[in-house]
């Protein structure tokens, strides 16, 4: 098991439910191929440096997870299919030093998710850091 | 030599602040190492150490990758307000 690290842009033409949709249908795809999820962020829609495909904006997502290195492949695989994603990248975080970084990075996006609700809880077990996620998708937008 | 008096030899930034690792997605980190044009500037005028400017630059690569940052701006594109990306 390795920690990765996926950022993904969904395309602007999409809904609000459709963006919602990809971004569930990415983390299905982790969960299904034995990776857990650790946190995933939502950086909402932003205006992109240079155009892609004519697109002028994209919604940012990363997720944070743990998964066997042959889960990668699939992934960007089936990322490269999809027609709604615009840009993704996966990193890898293997050194100690950066391995910390991560759980810092992890603990942050939990705590901005996690804050109008339970500003103290750091950590979230795997399985929760998935569902309430895809909840304030909006309200950062 | 005209470069030289414009930007004064300083310390490293990163250091300062005990910068242990550059996040891509961190833009307020990366822009100490950019240049108007979103050029890496090099060691020499902007005075960080080896480490953090092997770090910066994989970030900042990374980050241009992902469409946060441009890869060049010219007179063909051309950003509005530059200052709009890094906030």
């Amino acid at each position: 098991m390795n920690h990765y690290e996926t950022l993904f842009v969904v395309k602007p033409t999409l809904t609000d439910e459709e963006t919602k949709a990809q971004i569930e249908k990415t983390i299905a795809i982790i969960t299904d191929n034995g990776g857990e999820i650790v946190a995933v962020d939502d950086m909402g829609m932003r205006k992109l440096a240079y155009p892609v495909e004519k697109n002028e904006r994209g919604y940012y997502t990363v997720v944070y997870y743990r998964a066997p290195a042959t889960l990668i492949a699939e992934l960007e695989r089936q990322m490269r299919y999809n027609e709604e994603i615009l840009k993704f990248m996966t990193v890898k975080y293997t050194r100690k030093k950066e391995i910390e970084q991560f759980d810092k990075m992890v603990a942050a996006t939990n705590q901005k998710q996690h804050a109008p609700v339970e500003p103290k809880q750091k950590e979230t077990p795997v399985s929760e850091a998935a569902e309430p996620a895809a909840e304030p998708a909006n309200k950062e937008a | 030599m005209a470069e030289r008096r414009k930007f004064k030899k300083r310390y490293c930034r990163y250091c300062e602040q005990k910068v242990e690792f550059i996040d891509y997605k961190d833009l307020n980190l990366l822009k100490f190492s950019l240049s108007e044009r979103f050029k890496i500037m090099p060691r020499r005028l902007t005075g960080n150490c080896k480490r953090h400017q092997e770090m910066v630059t994989v970030a900042i690569k990374r980050a241009r990758q992902t469409a946060l940052i441009p890869y060049i701006v010219d007179r063909k594109n051309v950003i509005d307000n530059p200052f709009d990306l890094i906030r």
